[in-house]
């Protein structure tokens, strides 16, 4: 890993595209602006680790099925707001 | 007609078939082709699932649903038609949808893409049925 100190409005740019700034911080985190190609997708690193593992999981689940009668009527319908 | 074959069975499709992955997908970022399919099986929930399966690795291969048969109002994506991964179970409780990252598929194009809706308060796994 590179690990690099930076003062708030400093930059990073990895590769030739892509731009990290550090835009303020405060008590329990800091905000960071990036700046990328829009063909470059950008998560949260957590977010992107747990969806990972559902769709690994997903993947080794799809043998089991169960038989459900009258399927539609129990969808689970995400609630309005 | 080709054929793939795994734990699902033999299972035939052509070129019409053929989904491909404008970008990678988190965790198989070497499969871009898939069959997408509906099997036709006993169960009711063959009804509304379909699969995606990898040409190149047939052993992968995903359930998915219409998002539109849970949530009329999901997030729009350049008019594809969103998909949600399901983890299925032998409980019927326990079969969750993954709301957060939908495959967003075009089928004039045959091409998909996952995205991940980071700034939404949909859930990586939603119960899919309500429990009896």
């Amino acid at each position: 890993m590179l690990v690099l100190s930076r003062k708030i409005g400093e930059k990073i740019i990895i590769g030739n595209d892509i731009v990290i700034t550090i835009l303020s911080n405060n008590e329990n985190n800091i905000k960071i602006g990036v700046d990328a190609p829009n063909n470059i997708p950008i998560y949260r690193y957590e977010v992107y680790e747990k969806i990972k593992n559902f769709i690994k999981e997903a993947s080794k689940s799809s043998s089991d099925f169960p038989e459900i009668s009258d399927i539609k009527s129990k969808i689970n319908k995400y609630p309005k707001k | 007609m080709e054929t793939v074959k795994n734990k699902l069975g033999e299972i035939e499709y052509s070129d019409d078939n053929i989904i491909t992955f404008e970008e990678k997908i988190p965790g198989f970022e070497n499969l871009k082709k898939f069959v997408f399919v509906k099997l036709e099986r006993e169960e009711e929930i063959f009804q509304m699932l379909y699969f995606l399966i990898s040409i190149d690795e047939p052993n992968i291969f995903f359930p998915i649903l219409p998002i539109k048969l849970i949530e009329e109002n999901y997030p729009d994506y350049n008019g594809y038609e969103p998909f949600g991964i399901v983890k299925m179970s032998s409980q019927i409780s326990k079969i969750t949808i993954n709301l957060k990252s939908p495959v967003y598929i075009n089928f004039e194009k045959n091409t998909a893409i996952q995205k991940i809706l980071d700034n939404t308060d949909y859930p990586i796994e939603y119960q899919l049925f309500v429990e009896e």
